[in-house]
């Protein structure tokens, strides 16, 4: 008897850690995020979008994730991840709590209200004006991000204005560059890595490729993105609608903020 | 002598013989001796270099100046240089690195590791005769900052070691076994400790981490024998001693003052002095509570080595706010400064300065910016810094500074300074802390703008601060610095190149891709069987090089 009712408790404890129980309470959010500035932003920064020298990720994307529940930021703020710089943190469950409410409040979003677009013709509009550079389930170009699940991460008037103005805001992965070779051959692409000898890119071919920066005539940090303008002429208010209302059929998975 | 004396001394034969083959049997190094190896003393440390087949201290030798006089290696051959071997330390420390510098004796390395991992590796060959782990609580607090280790101290048949839940261990060199171990603060208060102790005659000198935390510094001296302390500094002085003055007239706040020492220091024997540098106040970014100039902070600070009392300190940074601890390795040289003999300490400083203090009194004797920060760009006649810039016109260095603790190195006769610099770019917003046991206490946050960072190697002319070169690197990099005598500069970089360059020009001249960013660690060398070594740890990995046989 005792043991059946041990065993109960355990399974109810279990369930119990599953479920945020401040989730409800607006307050948890907020002292959340005094505890997430006083023991998190160090490494996560004060913006919780990450520092990239330290590894430390950017926490404002993490609920785009698949496996991302709230027991899990739970678990990993409590028990820190081995090997390395992030600690396993003693606070008491309920400050746990209130953190994991805090990242949720600031987690990036994405597009929550069913954009009114017709979805075939988006596909279609995708097709067309996309998807050589852009990727949807596995079919596309890769010059640029993957958008498979763009609409839950990003808000719409960010979505828009990546089409209007693709050189606002760049992805870090996604910078533009141009060089060129001792043989004189001219080389855009977006660089994925470098160091003081070396440059990693996709060029504008979509070729992975990669050069001694000491054999090269020139190399220069872009400012204007690979990515053209797509003005009102090129796609109107409706064809914008209909691509992001086909992006949002596409997208895996809402995320459950 | 009766029959159980005999028995006994029978016995006790047997159990020589057979310990002595078992000792043979893992003594597998081809000439290594240990087993009857009294092991290096005081005066082997002393002569440091003098001996380039070992490397017996963090540095290398007592004066930090990371310059070996090895010359196998030139820059004419060293496009030649080789991995020989690679350690796989199997544990990792994510977002950090792997710090340490191994120490080197009869061809068998100590080398400590993320997570209080220690090993005792062959040199030749670069397999291990003995691992430690160290089992650390788990509620362990985070006053390192990283679960990270910079090395030994060793003395005799013993090493020491400081450990994450700050302790100071001694082993057995032989065999990893534990001699003694003492705790050297409470880690659940937010102590830990990461850096090589500094073995002297008699001593094992030790400094403690946890800046971050509402904890208060210090300098420790023990006996190597026991572990008995000898004596206690503490770099936030108690209310009423000299320096408290520069504080409120609160114990309390003096008590979690911080003030960390977390970083090696160096000792000149002839003056009996140690040079210690000293971390940032607490709370980091929130000065309202701790107004004043808060003594002994963001200090260099010279101890009698017998007695820990200070004999002079310069503080580099007064009432820091940004977190620009002064964890550095202080180097020590005699060059000629305006005609005059004059016994100096060096210091790159994270507040982006570098400096040059007479080591015997202290004097000022120069200070000069070494990367862009507007933060301030001269030192008055005051010797403090002429502040232009708290923030509010602009961002200043990040909280990790315009350098850090990885090591420089010294060139004498070129007389340069060789250090890693960092630019970039940071707002500071100052909170009021709450303090709660165990729970660090930044006091703010920090927005730290990541498009703007870059790093730089560069060599700086001791006697006017000037830069007689630089090497550029896409990212902020914490890799460190050492020369050996033939001209070469050993260096690594965030992106993960372990490179050699010309001292004289700057010119890159070799650089191998070691897989992960080198962080924290300078490399060291040593002379083996006649084959020059150079050995950096990076990621998981310690890699030694060397030219083809």
């Amino acid at each position: 008897m005792i043991a059946a009712t041990a065993f109960f408790f355990l399974i109810s404890l279990a369930q119990a850690q599953v479920v945020n129980p401040l989730a409800s309470d607006p307050r948890a959010a907020q002292a959340g995020g005094v505890i997430f500035r006083a023991q998190c932003a160090t490494c996560h920064g004060a913006d919780a979008k990450g520092i990239d020298s330290i590894e430390a990720p950017d926490l404002t994307l993490i609920w785009s994730r698949q496996t991302t529940t709230d027991a899990s930021i739970f678990k990993t703020i409590k028990e820190g991840i081995a090997g390395s710089i992030m600690p396993p943190h003693q606070n008491p469950d309920p400050e746990i709590w209130m953190t994991v409410s805090y990242l949720k409040s600031i987690a990036i979003s994405g597009t929550n209200e069913t954009v009114v677009g017709n979805v075939g013709r988006g596909r279609s509009l995708f097709v067309e004006n996309c998807s050589s550079c852009h990727r949807v389930d596995g079919v596309g170009g890769s010059l640029g991000p993957d958008l498979s699940s763009i609409t839950g991460r990003r808000s719409l008037a960010s979505l828009v204005n990546s089409l209007r103005e693709p050189s606002s805001a760049i992805g870090r992965r996604f910078k533009p560059v141009s060089l060129t070779t001792a043989t004189n051959e001219r080389v855009q692409g977006t660089i994925k890595s470098e160091d003081a000898f070396s440059v990693q890119l996709m060029d504008s071919e979509q070729v992975l490729r990669a050069f001694n920066k000491i054999e090269l005539i020139q190399f220069t940090r872009e400012i204007d993105s690979l990515m053209p303008v797509f003005s009102e002429a090129a796609l109107t208010e409706t064809d914008v609608n209909d691509i992001l209302s086909y992006l949002q059929s596409r997208r895996g998975r809402r995320p459950s903020i | 002598m009766g029959n159980k004396l005999f028995w006994k001394l029978i016995f006790s034969a047997l159990c020589l013989s057979l310990s002595s083959y078992l000792l043979g049997q893992s003594s597998s190094a081809p000439s290594s001796n240990i087993a009857n190896s009294v092991g290096p003393g005081y005066e082997d440390i002393l002569r440091g270099f003098d001996d380039p087949s070992r490397w017996l201290t963090f540095s290398g030798d007592y004066s930090g100046t990371r310059h070996s006089p090895l010359q196998q290696i030139t820059p004419k051959n060293v496009d030649q240089l080789r991995p020989v071997w690679t350690f796989q330390t199997g544990t990792t420390t994510r977002g950090r690195g792997f710090e340490t510098s191994p120490l080197m004796d009869d061809g068998i390395l100590y080398v400590t590791g993320s997570n209080n991992f220690a090993w005792a590796i062959d040199a030749r060959t670069g397999r291990s005769f003995w691992q430690h782990r160290r089992d650390l609580p788990t509620d362990l607090t985070y006053g390192a900052s990283a679960p990270v280790n910079r090395g030994f101290g060793m003395l005799g048949n013993q090493l020491f070691m400081v450990t994450l839940d700050a302790h100071l261990v001694s082993f057995d060199r032989r065999t990893g076994d534990v001699l003694w171990e003492i705790q050297l603060a409470d880690y659940k208060t937010g102590y830990s400790a990461t850096l090589a102790p500094l073995v002297l005659d008699d001593k094992v000198i030790i400094g403690i981490s946890g800046g971050e935390y509402a904890t208060r510094g210090f300098i420790d001296a023990y006996d190597p024998a026991t572990g008995e302390q000898i004596w206690r500094f503490h770099t936030i002085p108690a209310l009423g001693d000299p320096g408290s003055e520069t504080w409120p007239p609160d114990p309390e706040v003096l008590s979690r003052g911080g003030g960390g020492t977390w970083m090696n220091g160096s000792y000149d024997p002839a003056l009996n002095l140690i040079y210690w540098g000293v971390g940032n106040p607490n709370p980091d970014y929130f000065g309202d509570t701790r107004l004043g100039d808060n003594l002994y902070s963001n200090s260099l600070v010279a101890l009698d080595a017998d007695t820990g009392e200070l004999k002079w300190h310069y503080q580099f940074t007064p009432h820091d706010l940004n977190d620009w601890d002064s964890n550095h390795m202080p180097v020590l040289a005699d060059i000629e400064w305006n005609g005059q003999e004059r016994k100096v300490v060096m210091v790159g400083n994270r507040n982006g300065f570098f400096y040059v203090l007479d080591r015997v009194s202290g004097e000022l004797l120069l200070g000069k910016p070494f990367t862009a920060t507007t933060w301030a760009r001269e030192i008055g006649a005051d010797g403090r810094p002429i502040v232009l810039n708290d923030g509010s016109k602009g961002c200043l260095p990040d909280p990790w500074g315009s350098t850090n603790f990885m090591p420089p190195s010294f060139y004498p006769g070129l007389d340069l300074f060789i250090l890693t610099a960092r630019e970039t770019c940071a707002t500071f917003v100052p909170e009021e802390p709450r303090y709660v046991t165990g729970q660090s206490s930044f006091g703010g946050v920090v927005f730290i703008d990541g498009e703007q960072g870059s790093g730089a190697l560069r060599a700086l002319d001791v006697h006017t601060g000037e830069l007689r070169w630089e090497f550029t690197y896409p990212s902020p990099t914490f890799g460190g610095v050492m020369t050996t005598a033939a001209g070469l500069v050993f260096a690594g970089d965030h992106e993960g190149n372990f490179m050699a360059f010309d001292v004289e020009s700057g010119e890159n001249l070799w650089h191998y891709q070691t897989g992960s960013r080198i962080w924290g660690a300078a490399a060291t060398t040593y002379l083996l069987d006649g084959r020059q070594y150079v050995l950096i740890p990076s990621g998981t990995t310690l890699t030694a090089f060397a030219l083809p046989d």
